[in-house]
């Protein structure tokens, strides 16, 4: 087979449009970017009031109040609301991750005073109307019942549960059946008005824009913001992995392909190992020439996809590989996964393949800065995970800088040994006898994760 | 096959103030050998992106090797001369960038992303399995293994695929519309190498074939480039015209698609127009008045007000023959979708006969002309765009002059496009019967 010659990443400059950052009076911080090559502008704003920081009794509540906020506001309907949004071609939108909630907004350039006034309204004076309360509530509950008929939904769900235990991040953050169904308006209002603040707050606004005016609309319709945290919430430590070995199966008797995660615990953002970690990672299951791509989908034709990923969360992270097959090849599948993983632990990847994912990661930055709201997710994650400045800047140097020994260091500290949990989704009484080995069986119903 | 002919003049519609400097951009050229070239350089960021839009999908095959031009996309990763097997994202990847690919009734469609210093190597990998790839029995077998596992994950495990499948089979009964892409599990496993090969020469053939490059690069090297490593690819026969032999639809067919899960669903399909006719254009708009945004039609009357719906969306694809104006409504556990559907037909009688109103048709241009607009916000998007603008509309102009051809569309127009178009004796339903089996 011939070889081929990796050249040494020169890498072309980027050229990052100026971020200006200001603080309104009411301590909202507001970041801009000037890029006018399409009249398009993204706003996004990012709340640390995540689901992470739900009571325990009022799971769901950031989700469900974010994504209603703008059925009815400032004395506006909801369909009013609608109205004015879809007749210029916009989208607004709310919902809650992990950690922010999150009011995002698309618009043409040239309605965007207009339409930064409609997320004004929606962000400082929603009403909650109680008939929107419940169309949402029995939405909501009807989603969540059809989510159960999606095998990769129901893997990923009873992984997350697997791995996190009773820590904040093992709940969905659309809250369960349960949490759905018992939500009151006056926790919705609550949410509102004591979780929701211009302290805990960054608006980043990208694309066609003057500066000076936006700040001036800015300032104009959601200077009055008012109340919420003085300061952000942190989210409560991980103690790790509660039941290393544990094999959790969601039984669909009708499945001819099973789902396989094969989780354990990663690593915080903005750990110092990030970097190799992101290198090393991309060796064993990330672009489309991984290992595990190789062993699973090239030479053994066992499934049409496989990876692996480190999630990095603030209080905590995970480290999962994902595929599926054929029920009777489940074996094969884990075992291959397995000893791939055990593998990069002890060995570390090679110079030729860290080369390789270097020219790659680097190549490919660059393009992941293409899109306004692609501009605005990326500023947005710096911010809040407290990453370095130059951090979007510096990327492409600090992931070429990685050298083998780092990364096989960082595979050997990060990777599981035993560590590790099994989710499954499949036909559980196909699956129990080839899976028992990995360690004890637990059998959920898909209702069990509603 | 109908290959749409470029204009000999201007359309009549103006591009857009926004979008005129992309149309200034846009270099055009044909190599002797008939491959059809279009550059657009932009100096934004520094990365490209590279597409190959071959003329040929599911519509270009028969029974017995449906899901031919599917599998055949993926065994153009496998190795050809130059590049051998796996060769071919390794040498990608490690110069900075990423391939994908997909096939339709009516194109298979290859792109890579990469940095922009890669150019030469992706016009070298590009043009040697345009010129030599090779099929060998062993490839051939394993990457049918991935397509069985794909036909699993995508249909035979997803009940949305399940019901869309007997939802073409329905609509179409003569047209290779009826099949589906990935194809029939027995003709995957069946496919011989031979069938591969010859699919290979009628439709890979470089007069086959639009390469559209987007991004950071010098247009007269790389138009140097891809004389240098294309010229020499010699053209193939005309491929056979596809035969549309679909009769005239006489009444409402239904079928009903029975499996476990938790709710009901409705898929519900019309015949439509050819993406050249001029109605499409009016279907689009139809499309978005009824389902795009909070306040559209359907949305707000069947999803907020009678809550007879979870959610709701509106597929009408462009196709090169005839397609289908298709409505998907997700419904709650123990709904009748009896009930749901009477209320769709009521929705959609109203609007053939009162049509919608100013604002409404308004809303709806200001949402097509928004969704052009992000669309060629990437390097990736503006290649894709235009592309798909020059193969299904017969020039990439007329894509970027989409925007004031729906400006010129009346509420007459979408009521009567309406009328003519979602009438019962024209659609075709299928609703998915939960049986106990998910239920707890």
């Amino acid at each position: 087979m011939k070889t081929f010659r990796t050249q040494t990443p020169k890498l072309r400059p980027l050229h990052l449009p100026p971020h200006e950052v200001r603080v309104l009076a009411n301590g909202l911080t507001v970041h801009v970017v000037k890029r006018s090559s399409l009249p398009l502008v993204a706003v996004r704003l990012v709340v640390r009031a995540g689901s992470a920081f739900d009571a325990a009794d009022q799971r769901g509540v950031a989700d469900f109040a974010s994504r209603i906020l703008r059925r009815g506001a400032g004395g506006q309907s909801a369909d009013e609301i609608s109205e004015a949004v879809d007749l210029v071609g916009a989208a607004l939108g709310g919902y809650a991750n992990e950690e922010n909630a999150v009011i995002s907004l698309s618009t043409p350039s040239k309605h965007l005073d207009a339409m930064l006034g409609v997320m004004g309204q929606v962000v400082l004076a929603p009403d909650f109307p109680e008939q929107e309360v419940e169309l949402n509530r029995r939405r909501t509950l009807a989603q969540l019942a059809n989510e159960l008929d999606d095998p990769g939904t129901l893997a990923d769900r009873a992984l997350t549960r697997a791995v996190w235990g009773q820590h904040p991040y093992a709940f969905e953050s659309c809250g369960g059946k349960v949490d759905v169904e018992r939500l009151t308006r006056a926790q919705l209002q609550a949410f509102h008005r004591e979780r929701l603040g211009p302290k805990v707050a960054h608006l980043f606004v990208v694309g066609d824009v003057d500066v000076e005016a936006v700040t001036e609309v800015i300032q104009r319709t959601l200077g009055g913001w008012r109340g919420g945290p003085k300061f952000a919430p942190e989210v409560p430590a991980w103690p790790g992995l509660q039941k290393p070995g544990d094999v959790v199966i969601v039984d669909k008797p009708e499945q001819t392909q099973a789902q396989v995660r094969i989780a354990a615990a990663g690593v915080k953002r903005g750990h110092p190992d990030h970097f190799p970690l992101v290198v090393m990672n991309a060796v064993l299951g990330g672009g489309f020439t991984s290992r595990l791509v190789t062993e699973i989908r090239v030479k053994r034709g066992l499934s049409y996809g496989a990876g692996s990923s480190f999630d990095m969360l603030s209080a905590g992270g995970s480290f999962t590989v994902s595929s599926f097959t054929r029920t009777e090849s489940v074996n094969t599948l884990v075992d291959v996964a397995l000893a791939e993983v055990e593998k990069m632990r002890l060995k570390g990847p090679s110079a030729k393949e860290l080369a390789t994912v270097q020219r790659y990661i680097c190549g490919l930055y660059p393009g992941r800065l293409e899109t306004n709201e692609a501009v605005a997710g990326a500023i947005a994650d710096v911010v809040h995970y407290g990453l370095p400045p130059d951090w979007i800047a510096g990327y492409r140097e600090r992931i070429s800088a990685v050298s083998v020994k780092q990364a096989a260091e960082a595979a050997h500290r990060h990777l599981f040994k035993g560590e590790r949990v099994l989710a499954l989704v499949g036909n559980a009484e196909a699956l129990k006898p080839m899976v028992s080995r990995y360690g004890p069986i637990t059998v959920l119903r898909p209702t069990d994760l509603e | 096959m109908p290959r749409p002919q470029p204009r000999a003049k201007a359309p009549p519609f103006p591009i857009l103030p926004a979008l005129q400097p992309i149309a200034d951009s846009v270099i055009e050229a044909k190599l002797p050998n008939g491959l059809t070239v279009r550059l657009l350089p932009s100096h934004e960021v520094p990365t490209c992106s590279f597409y190959t839009f071959f003329r040929v999908g599911s519509r270009n095959e028969r029974p017995g090797i449906t899901g031919i031009s599917h599998l055949f996309e993926h065994m153009m990763f496998n190795g050809a001369k130059k590049f051998g097997p796996g060769q071919f994202d390794k040498v990608l990847e490690s110069n900075g960038g990423t391939s994908n690919a997909y096939t339709s009734t009516d194109l298979t469609v290859y792109y890579e992303d990469f940095m922009a210093e890669a150019l030469e190597t992706v016009i070298d990998l590009e043009s040697d399995r345009m010129r030599s790839l090779q099929v060998t029995p062993k490839m051939l077998e394993s990457e049918r293994q991935v397509v069985m596992e794909e036909r699993r994950l995508r249909v035979d495990n997803e009940i949305a695929g399940m019901v869309d499948e007997e939802l073409s089979t329905l609509v179409w009964k003569a047209h290779p519309y009826r099949w589906p892409v990935i194809g029939w599990m027995k003709d995957i496993e069946n496919i011989r190498r031979e069938d591969c090969l010859d699919y290979f020469r009628t439709y890979y053939a470089p007069n086959n074939a639009t390469v559209y490059v987007s991004g950071d690069f010098e247009p007269k090297e790389a138009l140097r480039l891809l004389k240098k490593y294309y010229g020499a690819i010699k053209p193939g026969p005309s491929p056979a015209k596809v035969i549309d032999a679909e009769p005239e639809q006489k009444g409402e067919r239904r079928a009903e698609v029975r499996h476990p899960a938790q709710a009901p669903m409705l898929m519900i399909a019309w015949r439509g127009p050819a993406s050249t006719h001029p109605d499409t254009l009016t279907l689009d708009v139809l499309q978005y008045a009824l389902s795009v945004g909070q306040s559209s039609r359907l949305t707000r009357s069947l999803v907020f007000e009678q809550e007879l719906a979870v959610g709701i969306s509106v597929d009408w694809t462009w196709r090169l023959d005839p397609g289908a104006f298709t409505v998907v409504l997700e419904l709650k556990p123990g709904a009748d979708p009896l009930r749901t559907e009477a209320a769709l037909y009521a929705e959609l009688e109203k609007v053939a006969k009162e049509g919608i109103s100013a604002r409404e048709l308004e809303k709806a241009k200001n949402n097509l002309s928004a969704h052009l607009l992000r669309e060629l916000a990437t390097n990736n998007g503006r290649a894709h765009a235009l592309g798909t603008y020059e193969l299904m509309l017969g020039h990439w102009r007329e894509g970027l002059a989409l925007a004031s051809r729906y400006e010129a569309i009346t509420t007459e127009q979408v009521r009567a496009a309406a009328a003519r178009y979602l009438s019962a004796e024209r659609r075709s339903v299928v609703t998915l019967a939960p049986t106990p089996g998910a239920q707890a």
